[in-house]
C-alpha cells in the first residue's frame, strides 16, 4: 500500500511542477500555452549539457532553470504578445507551432536517443516495505521547496498582491498603477524556471527524449484542468488525482477480467487514466475542482 | 490642473468617437462630463487616464505633457487616481489588500497612517477589512475603489460612472463621499457620470458632450436650472427640488 502511496507521489510531483507553471501563466495571458511542455525539456537536455560539461548537478540544474525563464519571456514578447493582440485561439496555435519547432530543434541537436544524466546509482531503501530511490527523495524535496517558494512570492509578498491582482482583472490592475505587462513577464519566468525544474527532476530518474514533451502533454494538461485553469496551486491538487488515477491502472490486477490470475497493464496505458479524468471534467466541471472565484489565483 | 486640447480618438481602425474636445479642470474642482448614451463620455475619461491613446491633441496634468503616458505610469508618476465604472475591485482578494494596493509606492509607516486613516473615513470598509472584496455589495465596492484610488493621495481623481448599479440610498453615500473628497483634500476630479441629477449637485461645472464634442460647457448650478438644457441634454432626468 505504502509503495502505491508512494509512485502516486512521485508521479504527481512529475506533474505538479509543470502543471503549476501552465496554469499559472493561463491565469495572466487567458490562453493555455502548449510550448510550456518543451521548456520542460529544454531544462532537461540544458542541464544534462552543463553537467557534463563538469558543472555540477545542482549549479547546473540552477542554471538552465534561469534559462529556460529567460528563454519563456523572450519568446512571450517576441510570439505570443503579439498573437494575442489578435486572438487567445491563435496564440494557441502559435504555441503548439512553436512547441513542434523546439522538438525539431531537439531532433537536430541531440538526435532520437534518449540520454541519461550520469549519476551515481545508489541501492533503493526500504520505507515501509516501499522500495524509494535517491533520485526520487531529491525530486521530492526539488519540487516541495520550489511549490513552497512559488507559494510564499504569490501570497506573502508585494509582488504576489500584484500578480494576483493582474491575474483577477488586468484592466483594473493597470488603473491601480501596476505595470501588467512586467507583472505578466516575471510569471512567465518563474513558469519558465518551474517547467524546467520539472523537466529536470524527470529527466533525473529517468531519461530525456524529445518524446518527453509530448508524453507530459496529456496528464499535465489533464491535472491543471482538474485544478481549474489559472488557479496555480489547485494545479497541484490536479497531479495529485491523475497520479493517483494513473498509478491505479498501473498498478490493478484486471487478471481476473482477461481469464487470468494476474495481469496488470503497462505503464503506456496509463494516459488512459488521465485522457478519461479530463473528458469527465470536461464534460461536467469544466472549470475543475476549484469552481469560486476566490480561489482563484 | 488638467487640461485636454482638441482631443481626437477612437478605439482600433474605427473612426474617431472624440472630435476635438477641449476641457480643463483645476484643483478643488469636480468637474462632471454629461450626455446621452455613445456620446464618448467614457471614451475621454479612458483616453484623458491613458487607456486610450489620443490620435490628436494633446493633455496635461500641471502643465506636464501627458498625452502619451498609459495609465498604470499616470497613477504611478503623476498622482492620478481612477475609478473604473464596472469590475473596480479585485474579488479574489481581501479589502485591506485591495486598498494596500494602491500604497505600493509608499513607505510602510506612510501606508499603515494612511490606511488608518481611511478605516476612519469609512467604517463600512473598517469592519470587513480581511473579508475578500467578492463579498461586499455594489456600494460598498464602490467606496473600495474610492479608498484604493485615494491611499496614495493623488492630486487628481478620475471617476467612471461611479454611481452605475448603485440602489438610491448607496448612490447618496457615494456622492456625499466624492464631495467630501474635494472639499477636504482639494483634489481635482473629474467625473463621467449617467445620473445627472446626482452629478450636477455636488459638481462645479460640468461639460455636455454629443455626438464626440462639447455641446456645452456651463457652471453645475446654472445646468441644473436651465430647463432647456435638461430637456435637451439630460433627456428629463434632471428635476429641480
Amino acid at each position: 500500500m505504502f509503495q502505491f502511496i508512494f509512485d502516486a507521489l512521485i508521479r504527481s510531483v512529475d506533474l505538479a511542477l509543470i502543471a503549476v507553471a501552465l496554469s499559472a501563466v493561463y491565469s495572466l495571458i487567458k490562453f493555455p500555452n502548449v510550448a510550456l511542455v518543451q521548456y520542460a525539456v529544454v531544462g532537461a537536455f540544458v542541464a544534462m549539457s552543463l553537467h557534463t560539461a563538469g558543472l555540477p548537478l545542482l549549479l547546473a540544474g540552477l542554471l538552465s532553470a534561469f534559462f529556460v525563464g529567460l528563454l519563456a519571456v523572450v519568446f512571450n514578447i517576441l510570439v505570443f504578445e503579439r498573437l494575442l493582440k489578435v486572438d487567445s485561439a491563435i496564440a494557441l496555435i502559435g504555441s503548439l507551432a512553436l512547441s513542434m519547432i523546439l522538438s525539431a530543434v531537439f531532433l537536430l541537436t541531440y538526435g532520437p536517443t534518449a540520454y541519461r544524466f550520469k549519476l551515481e546509482v545508489t541501492p533503493a531503501m526500504r520505507v515501509l516495505g516501499a522500495r524509494i530511490t535517491d533520485h526520487q527523495i531529491t525530486t521530492l524535496i526539488v519540487t516541495a521547496i520550489s511549490l513552497g517558494l512559488f507559494a510564499l512570492i504569490l501570497f506573502r509578498t508585494s509582488l504576489g498582491r500584484e500578480m494576483r491582482a493582474t491575474a483577477t482583472n488586468g484592466v483594473l490592475a493597470a488603473a491601480t498603477g501596476i505595470d501588467t505587462r512586467r507583472v505578466t513577464n516575471v510569471v512567465v519566468f518563474l513558469s519558465g524556471m518551474l517547467a524546467a525544474l520539472g523537466g529536470i527532476t524527470l529527466a533525473m530518474r529517468g531519461s530525456v527524449s524529445i518524446d518527453l514533451g509530448t508524453n507530459m502533454l496529456l496528464p499535465v494538461f489533464a491535472a491543471a484542468i482538474l485544478g481549474g485553469l489559472g488557479n496555480a496551486l489547485g494545479a497541484v491538487v490536479g497531479a495529485i488525482v491523475i497520479a493517483a488515477a494513473e498509478t491505479v491502472v498501473t498498478n490493478t490486477n484486471v487478471g481476473p477480467l482477461v481469464g487470468e490470475d494476474l495481469y496488470f497493464l503497462p505503464a503506456s496505458y496509463a494516459p488512459v487514466a488521465s485522457f478519461a479524468i479530463l473528458v469527465i471534467f470536461l464534460l461536467f466541471r469544466p472549470r475543475g475542482l476549484f469552481v469560486s472565484e476566490v480561489s482563484r489565483v | 490642473m488638467i487640461e485636454a486640447k482638441d482631443i481626437r480618438a477612437g478605439y482600433g481602425d474605427g473612426a474617431d468617437i472624440l472630435t476635438g474636445i477641449s476641457l480643463s479642470a483645476d484643483r478643488r474642482e469636480i468637474v462632471t462630463i454629461l450626455g446621452p448614451n455613445g456620446c464618448g463620455k467614457s471614451t475621454l475619461l479612458k483616453t484623458i487616464a491613458g487607456y486610450v491613446r489620443p490620435r490628436a491633441g494633446s493633455i496635461t496634468f500641471g502643465g506636464t505633457d501627458v498625452t502619451a503616458v498609459p495609465i498604470h505610469e499616470k497613477v504611478r508618476h503623476h498622482k492620478v487616481g481612477y475609478v473604473p465604472q464596472t469590475d473596480n475591485v479585485f474579488g479574489t482578494l481581501t479589502v485591506a489588500e485591495n486598498i494596500l494596493l494602491g500604497a505600493r509606492q509608499l513607505a510602510k509607516t506612510e501606508k499603515e497612517k494612511r490606511f488608518a486613516a481611511l478605516m476612519d473615513q469609512y467604517p463600512a470598509l473598517a469592519g470587513k477589512k480581511t473579508r475578500k472584496a467578492s463579498a461586499l455589495s455594489g456600494g460598498e465596492r464602490q467606496i473600495l475603489s474610492l479608498a484604493r484610488a485615494l491611499i496614495a493621495g493623488p492630486e487628481i481623481l478620475l471617476l467612471d460612472e461611479p454611481s452605475a448599479g448603485l440602489s438610491p440610498l448607496m448612490m447618496h453615500e457615494v456622492f456625499d463621499a466624492i464631495g467630501a473628497i474635494r472639499d477636504s483634500e482639494g483634489m481635482c476630479i473629474l467625473m463621467v457620470e449617467q445620473n445627472a441629477f446626482e452629478a450636477l449637485g455636488i459638481a462645479d461645472r460640468a461639460y455636455v458632450l454629443s455626438l464626440g464634442q462639447v455641446a456645452m460647457t456651463a457652471k453645475a448650478s446654472d445646468l441644473l436650472e436651465d430647463p432647456a438644457m435638461r430637456k435637451l441634454y439630460l433627456g428629463g432626468e434632471v428635476h429641480a427640488e
